[in-house]
């Protein structure tokens, strides 16, 4: 995309359960499919284990040697490189971790959290990429109630692994998402409060903020001088029933189990009934001269090939964002 | 800014996934939209049809140059060729029986006319009847064929439509020698050659070297892949070889396919250095089986067209 | 008579509006999923062990889990299978200093198992991937074989038999590191479980296998294969199954032209006496375009149809009747 604004695409939707998006041919097709849609750079989400072939700083090292083969291997598609990479500590990696469930919301786990982001800072810094992106907090069914003591702990373990990034030359963004223990406008700002904001930012997901009830175009307004890394995605509906609180909300909530039955919440940019309003946050961001990546993302979509397609129509239409 | 001597248009096969299972493009409006935008993002610059879509085109949408306007709102340029598949019978539509020529006539003015509210380059054909319907392919039924298409030509040409001939691996005329023949006996003035790359290349012949040859006649091509070449009798099953072949469940796949057969280097050099200018059309037919999709595979091979291909010629 | 013990092993991939997902994407699709593979007429039903928590959430518990089992014509949950295909520095079968780690998993695995109607066997892969666990030698496979002793003794006292489930690409793949490693396990602690395709693509004909340890085998997955492993695709890294350069898919559904020689196997079930439960297993059915769905019914129709005979022709020859 030809733009002041550095655009990147997320390949997380191509990687859509435990045994697929492995063999280095499908990995090719997706990186393909990312550059003919415009994008030459784009966006990782770790995982686990040996079917998360590229989403393990040590399992992508594993397959292509070093991080500039790995690079190579990008630019076989011509994409150029990676913005960012997504990683939520509190996920249980199976094997990598021995399936331990870590909280950041845990004082006792805070040790093991900040040695175990030592690889993807590593891995970030190692393939030129800018931001470390994190959910910064498991989900609020899982975590106790937090007050402001809770809050300042969880920005401590961040401050703490926002050092580690700084040292390495990489950015350390929290993204915050609709099922998080914080949750509201106020939480999330008392968060961004209790990081430094030298080596800590926000990662804003115009779809999470919307689902999660917050405007993503007042807050982003509000708070453009802690905002380091854009995900761009809309969604059609908003948490308006607390389903967050929901056991098992990643289920019961995102994918329709229970609550109001919605399957599908997140969808590309343009779709009909899009809640967000994409092209004010999109000139907001022009406005403050936002200088870091936006991510878009087919997230927990369709087709992800479909999906990067009409996204990119969007940019290219909607917002007259020549391709090249 | 460079001269652009050549643009890509997408034709019209397509599948997606909806909640009632695989759907075309002409599904709903929605699903239309949604294929456009998708072939404009890529980067291609107009689409082809077929001409049986019309019938959607008029119930749907208004006609064809209704139609049209929705292809130019989502960005692409207009729609370039259409491909009239006849539903050939030897008993009143097959070209190589004379009797049969005053239909297929009247059926291209029909045609024609209905197209005549939009401008379209071409008018594609399979210039002959499926290969068991013809065969044994003789010498006279080519010049009866080569006849019937000179006339059809004067009537598209009289629409300022080209017609154009897309030789099916599973058609009458496919072998080198038989579409040699066919073209010697044809009016350049009013039949042009349609290079299908993954057709030619099935039936054994090289289609750059078949280009090369009849350059001047060539009006247009489907840039598409494939991995086997047929053997034994694959181009002579019903109803449908390219369904009902013994040897090969999928024939085609998108350019720049693993174990592709085409040489689209030496094919695009060919088109470069023949001067040509204009369309190249990217097909894709049943890209959806064995796994495969259309969304992906449109992605891949506009990927390819830039990367590979425009390095070459553009 | 019938075979009635046929019990179905749970991977399953279906449609959602957000791409292709296992079944457990949420109740309803986890329901219509049961539907189906009862209407095929399975009686049984073998998981994972890290479904098991998706299973208590959607249906509130474990055992609410079987009684929709049992409310759709299921007999039980049949089978538990647990697995560490990856070594890590937490787990690793052939690292004696895991292994407590690993008996504590099983612990937990059993403890979600607790009211069930009686899970019958504990099916476990003995190693993780050949190439991390490599060389293998006779104190590597004695290692396993600790390992494997003590977690069949604990399973035991749950009433689940401890059964390993031999994968092409693990490290205990040819005949005779198999031998060594029904030397070195208990009889009455660890028990074998015959994948047909798993050991056909590492080069061990099942059916002889069973003949040898018939006494040990305690169930069956019945899937088939395309491939026998020729260059030695067993020890790609990260996973075989998937990155094996010369083959892109490993497993089939019975009755599509594979090597597996299933009513030769049927027959040599019956006339050995085993009258246990027999499970059919499609893994990465989808590859190539392929519906697991479709590849449950087909298989099944080839139980009912070409087993179903040699089940009968076999009975008749013993004369034999179940």
């Amino acid at each position: 995309m030809r733009d002041t604004l550095r655009w990147a695409y997320a390949l997380n939707q191509w990687n859509v359960r435990l045994d697929v998006f492995v063999r280095h041919e499908d990995q090719q097709r997706a990186l393909k499919t990312v550059s003919a849609c415009g994008f030459d750079t784009i966006e990782l989400a770790s995982g686990t284990g040996r079917w998360d072939n590229i989403s393990r700083p040590e399992v992508i090292l594993l397959n292509h040697g070093s991080h500039a083969g790995f690079l190579d291997f990008l630019r076989r598609a011509s994409v150029q490189g990676v913005s960012s990479m997504f990683w939520d500590p509190q996920a249980p990696a199976e094997e990598e971790e021995g399936y331990a469930f870590r909280s950041t919301a845990n004082p006792a786990d805070a040790d093991a959290i900040v040695e175990w982001s030592k690889p993807f800072v590593d891995f970030v810094a190692g393939v030129g990429a800018e931001q470390l992106v994190v959910r910064p907090v498991g989900s609020a069914w899982m975590t106790p109630p937090l007050d402001g003591d809770g809050i300042k702990r969880i920005g401590d373990v961040w401050n703490r692994i926002g050092e580690l990034t700084s040292a390495s030359g990489v950015g350390l963004a929290l993204h915050y998402d609709c099922l998080g223990a914080v949750h509201t406008a106020e939480e999330l700002t008392a968060l961004l409060d209790a990081t430094d904001p030298a080596s800590v930012g926000l990662a804003l997901d115009t779809a999470e903020f919307t689902v999660g009830g917050i405007d993503p175009v007042t807050y982003y307004r509000e708070h453009a001088d802690r905002v380091t890394h854009i995900h761009l995605k809309d969604t059609r509906y908003a948490d308006t029933g607390d389903e967050y609180r929901m056991p098992g909300a990643e289920s019961t909530m995102l994918k329709g189990g229970a609550g109001r039955r919605i399957e599908r919440w997140f969808y590309e940019l343009g779709t009909e009934g899009g809640l967000v309003d994409v092209r004010a946050f999109v000139a907001a961001l022009r406005e403050h001269e936002y200088s870091g990546w936006v991510v878009v993302e087919s997230d927990h979509g369709g087709n992800p090939a479909e999906l990067a397609m009409l996204n990119s129509w969007y940019l290219q239409h909607e917002l007259g964002i020549p391709k090249s | 800014m460079n001269q652009q001597n050549i643009k890509w248009s997408y034709m019209d096969h397509w599948r997606s996934n909806g909640p009632s299972g695989p759907v075309d493009q002409w599904h709903s409006h929605k699903t239309m939209s949604a294929f456009l935008k998708q072939i404009k993002a890529t980067g291609f610059d107009a689409i082809d049809t077929f001409d049986f879509r019309i019938w959607q085109m008029y119930g749907d949408y208004g006609g064809p140059a209704k139609y049209q306007e929705m292809v130019q709102d989502n960005g692409l340029e207009r729609i370039v060729n259409t491909f009239h598949a006849a539903d050939y019978d030897v008993r009143n539509y097959a070209p190589h029986i004379p009797a049969t020529h005053e239909y297929i006539l009247e059926d291209f003015r029909v045609t024609m006319g209905r197209w005549s509210e939009i401008q379209l380059d071409n008018i594609i054909v399979m210039p002959a009847t499926l290969y068991y319907d013809m065969e044994p392919v003789t010498e006279d039924k080519l010049k009866y064929t080569a006849e019937c298409w000179n006339k059809v030509g004067e009537i598209t040409a009289g629409f300022g439509v080209k017609l154009t001939c897309h030789h099916e691996f599973f058609c009458g005329i496919q072998s080198e020698a038989d579409i040699e023949t066919f073209y010697s006996y044809t009016d350049p003035q009013y039949v042009s050659l349609f290079v299908d790359t993954a057709q030619h290349c099935i039936a054994g012949v090289d289609p750059v070297a078949l280009y090369n040859r009849h350059a001047h006649r060539v009006s247009g091509f489907h840039f598409k892949d494939t991995r086997n070449v047929a053997t034994g009798d694959d181009h002579r099953h019903r109803p449908d070889s390219e369904i009902m072949a013994p040897t090969t469940g999928k024939w085609f796949y998108e350019m720049g396919t693993d174990q592709g057969l085409v040489d689209f280097a030496a094919m695009m050099t060919a088109v470069r250095d023949n001067g040509y200018r204009g369309w190249i059309s990217v097909e894709h037919d049943k890209a959806n089986k064995e796994g495969g999709d259309y969304s992906e595979s449109t992605a891949i091979s506009r990927w390819y067209a830039k990367n590979v291909l425009e390095e070459i010629y553009r | 008579m019938v075979w009635t013990k046929w019990s179905y092993m749970d991977h399953w991939v279906t449609e959602t509006p957000q791409g292709p997902q296992p079944p457990s994407f949420n109740r309803a699709y986890m329901d219509r999923y049961v539907k189906q593979l009862s209407a095929l007429g399975f009686t049984g039903f073998d998981t994972f062990f890290f479904y098991l928590p998706l299973y208590a959430g959607m249906y509130g518990g474990v055992p609410g889990f079987e009684r929709f089992l049992q409310d759709n014509g299921f007999d039980k949950i049949t089978g538990i299978f647990s697995a560490y295909p990856s070594a890590t520095k937490y787990t690793a079968p052939h690292v004696r200093e895991t292994h407590d780690r690993i008996v504590a998993d099983c612990t937990n695995t059993l403890r979600m198992c607790e009211a069930l109607t009686g899970v019958e066997n504990f099916i476990v892969m003995p190693t993780s991937t050949y190439y991390q666990t490599e060389p293998v030698t006779d104190d590597t496979i004695k290692v396993v074989a600790d390992l494997w002793n003590r977690v069949g003794k604990l399973t035991l006292e749950h009433g689940m038999k401890t059964t390993c489930h031999f994968e092409f690409w693990g490290a205990i793949r040819t005949r005779a590191q198999l031998e060594t490693f029904f030397e070195y396990t208990d009889p009455e602690y660890v028990h074998f479980f015959c994948d047909t395709a798993q050991h056909t693509i590492a080069g061990v004909d099942p059916v002889q296998l069973f003949r040898d340890y018939r006494d040990r085998c305690t169930g069956f997955h019945f899937k088939d294969t395309k491939n026998v492993d020729e260059h030695e695709a067993y020890r790609t890294p990260p996973d075989p199954e998937l990155m094996a350069p010369q083959v892109t898919r490993w497993f089939y559904e019975m009755g599509e032209g594979g090597l597996v020689d299933f009513p030769g196997l049927m027959k040599e079930i019956v006339a050995s006496g085993y009258d246990g439960w027999l499970t059919v297993e499609h893994d990465k059915a989808e590859l190539g375009g392929g519906s697991y769905a479709e590849a449950t019914a087909v298989a099944k129709w080839y139980i009912d149809n070409v087993l179903a005979g040699a089940q009968a022709a076999a009975e008749a020859e013993l004369g034999v009747a179940r």
